[in-house]
């Protein structure tokens, strides 16, 4: 009668209804682009760090859990930046990984020269490990690193812990017999990408579902794109996914690939606010060109 | 087109009004999340009250005294519930707790026995050191807490939430209260446990022990200060400030883990992975100090601490423990040679336990970690099968508390700290049994540093 090992906490009904930041007054589209690519400068970040994906993918969870609900962080109060590298600081602190400050202060520094933060970076680039910062801007990111860390542990309730459905997504295709298949490798390629992809979600999809629906949306999906043939039979229900939830995934998983073009080409040439000061001149921005 | 004066006085008022109604919905949803919270703890002690003391009339099963609950009982079911659909919240203030006393000032934080004002359920406070490094928030802190929430188990001590203090460092674990832990309560105690008794906690720490490991947890600092027993004998382990995750195999680990009186040998030895024997070996020692109400290997240091556990379980054998001589600090050894007989378990200093539970006994004090039992297998051992059986945790007698009462002393050495160097330097082992030939008792004999 134990809990299952695998179940994560969700998000509330109440907590996706609103924000921090909403109740401070910032538009949601950029509460929503700033969320975007602070999930996406983790990614970068841990990469570079040369984290697996496991830690990775807790890291955006977390980041992403301390923005929800009316006593979620504003972004009129922290900076996006910030929030993502105290996620990694945690989630390494748990992780065979440990990181130390001077790596994660020189790894952001490194990053900030990107408007956007890159898709793709390669860890060879291990040089931003050792990145310059004078010693007094690296004492104070240090200093906000930690104390950023300290009110991430409290806004979550120390529920810094999340499953995964990378290992599932594996098993479940073993138990789905595609194993065999000439071109499985091509297939659990595209489910762990579609499971990465939706760590990015403006619908924050790992914070609304258990890591089981992910790893089976992740793989009917893929099979799809693929042309594999998987069961005939609604083989998702043994894995306890109704097809109402899997066909919201599905979606979900989809529209995150369109919601990432239409970042792309909405913040071109230009750098997505990830401080509290950009995100407030980005504001500033938009009420004169109201105005005008 | 309207003015920029007007523009900004309409600019004002509009932020008048969002901060007001921000501030609104922040009470109002503070507001609805205490209700909810009160009605939740009103329905849970409301749950809870008759659950108590539920006898189950002829079990002969003392472990069970969890599991044997039904299915359907509404406590089980909130738990599941809270950690199937679970969420998360900011932290509750500590000023949501009225302390009642302390109870012990540990080598991690300060415990404290305290109320939960709202529904007037007592609880256990664990009050974190914050050693404020150049690392943040204490790694072992951290892990502390994300185990223990993992870490749901009826031989567990159980996690309710951590809250924070006034200063932001400040930061409290909310436990479940029991009334002792086996150390404290067997100090107090006039005489040792009997032999039913001590099978019955024997079996719910192998059963606690044994979820740990299935889970890849291990606890690293098993010892009776660690292992709490309330007033219905159920045994909970406790302090997770050492537990970790099992690592990937080859990954080094500190050996600066466990209490020396509980240590593995093949700590002391220096072994650079070591895995979930540890704390059987643990395990072996707190079952000693059941039998003998007092700690079996109670070393000075890690010399003394070797030469205590050689004398008692025997010498060390390339033949019984293949590699032994590999570990990094066995070649600073010097051990009598050609002796017989002096690899076996000393179990004079047993006399009143079975042929059964020498075997067990012994079995967990294996020098070759590869020789001990799993927590698993000591669940299936025929100690428990055997007359005596374990006494039913209901039928347990119970105890004054000193918790609930009044702070305590301290003398037990504490987990090893960051600091405390390994190694032993060069070690002379030859006189241990000639010494102990001459008449001198246990571990009194001399050793000589090469
Ligand atoms: N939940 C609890 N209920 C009652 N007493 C407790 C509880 N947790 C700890 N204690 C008491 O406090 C002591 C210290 O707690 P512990 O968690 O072992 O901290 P430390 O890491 O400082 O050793 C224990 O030996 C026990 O006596
Ligand atoms: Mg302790």
């Amino acid at each position: 009668m134990q809990p299952s090992p695998l179940a994560n906490p969700l998000a509330a009904v109440a907590q996706l209804e609103t924000s921090g930041s909403r109740l401070d007054g910032i538009p949601q589209d950029l509460e929503d682009s700033v969320r975007y690519a602070g999930a996406r400068l983790t990614q970068a970040a841990g990469v570079l760090l040369r984290l697996p994906q496991e830690v990775i993918a807790q890291a955006i969870i977390v980041f992403m859990r301390f923005w929800v609900g009316a006593e979620g962080g504003s972004l009129a109060e922290f900076g996006a930046g910030q929030v993502s590298a105290s996620s990694l600081c945690l989630v390494t602190k748990l992780s065979a990984y440990p990181k130390s400050a001077r790596s994660l202060v020189n790894v952001y520094a490194y990053l900030d020269a990107f408007p956007l933060p890159p898709m793709h970076t390669e860890p060879k680039e291990g040089k931003a490990e050792m990145y310059y910062v004078s010693e007094g801007t690296y004492e104070r990111r240090r200093a906000s690193l930690f104390e950023t860390e300290q009110r991430i542990l409290k806004t979550l309730g120390f529920q810094v812990q999340a499953n995964l459905p990378y290992t599932l997504c594996i098993t479940y295709m073993q138990a789905l017999d595609v194993f065999t298949h000439p071109r499985v490798s091509e297939l659990a390629k595209r489910a762990i990408a579609h499971l990465n992809t939706a760590l990015l979600s403006p619908q924050l999809l790992y914070l609304t579902h258990q890591p089981p629906s992910l790893a089976i949306a992740a793989i009917y999906l893929a099979a799809r794109e693929a042309g594999i043939k998987l069961p005939e039979a609604e083989w998702w229900e043994v894995f306890d996914t109704d097809r109402e939830e899997l066909g919201f995934l599905c979606v979900g998983f989809l529209s995150t690939e369109g919601f990432a073009e239409q970042e792309k080409e909405r913040w071109a040439g230009r750098r997505v606010p990830l401080t509290v000061e950009e995100v407030n001149a980005e504001i500033k921005r938009r009420n004169e060109e109201s105005d005008a | 087109m309207a003015s920029r004066w007007a523009d900004d006085e309409a600019d004002k008022a509009e932020a008048l009004r969002r901060k007001q109604d921000k501030e609104e919905k922040k009470r109002l949803k503070l507001q609805k999340q205490q209700q909810a919270g009160e009605a939740a703890r009103a329905a849970k002690e409301a749950s809870e009250r008759p659950a108590k003391r539920r006898r189950l009339s002829n079990s002969e099963d003392a472990t069970t005294e969890d599991t044997a609950r039904t299915p359907k009982d509404p406590e089980k079911e909130r738990k599941l519930l809270r950690f199937e659909g679970g969420r998360w919240a900011p932290c509750h203030h500590r000023s949501n707790f009225e302390t009642l006393n302390h109870i012990e000032e540990g080598s991690y934080g300060w415990v404290s026995r305290a109320k939960d004002i709202a529904t007037s359920q007592v609880v256990a406070l664990k009050k974190v050191k914050m050693d404020y490094n150049q690392d943040g928030f204490p790694i072992t802190a951290l892990r502390e807490i994300a185990i223990l929430q993992k870490a749901r188990h009826p031989n567990i001590v159980d996690l309710k939430e951590v809250v924070s203090g006034d200063t932001t460092e400040e930061c409290v674990l909310v436990m479940e209260f029991l009334e002792h832990d086996l150390k404290t309560l067997q100090e107090d105690m006039h005489d040792p446990f009997v032999a039913s008794e001590v099978k019955t906690l024997l079996r719910q720490l192998a059963g606690g022990v044994a979820f740990l490991h299935d889970n890849y947890i291990m606890h690293r600092d098993l010892k009776t200060s660690n292992i709490l027993l309330n007033n219905r004998g159920q045994l909970k382990l406790a302090d997770f400030g050492m537990a970790r995750y099992i690592p990937p195999p080859s990954a080094p680990l500190t050996q600066l883990v466990v209490t020396l009186w509980y240590r593995a040998p093949e700590l002391l030895l220096g072994t650079p992975n070591y895995g979930t024997e540890v704390d059987m070996w643990s395990m072996g020692c707190v079952m000693g100090e059941l039998l003998l109400k007092t700690p079996v290997l109670p070393g000075t240091n890690e010399v003394d601490q070797l030469s205590r556990i050689f004398s008692l379980c025997g010498l060390p054998e390339e033949k019984s423990w293949p590699g032994f001589w590999r570990l990094p600090n066995a070649p600073s050894l010097k051990l009598p040679r050609g002796q017989r007989n002096k690899q076996s378990f000393d179990r004079t200093r047993f006399p009143f336990l079975s042929g059964a539970g020498v075997e067990l006994l012994s079995s967990l004090l294996s020098l070759n970690p590869d020789d001990r039992p799993t927590a698993k297998a000591v669940l299936e051992h025929d100690y428990f099968r055997e007359q005596p059986k374990p006494k039913p945790s209901e039928m347990f007698p119970t105890f004054p508390s000193k918790a609930g009462q009044e702070k305590r002393r301290k003398q037990s050495p504490h987990a090893p700290k960051r600091g405390d160097a390994p190694g032993l330097g060069k070690v002379d082992f030859s006189s241990i049994f000639s010494a102990q030939e001459e008449g001198e008792k246990g571990a009194g004999f001399m050793l000589k540093m090469a």
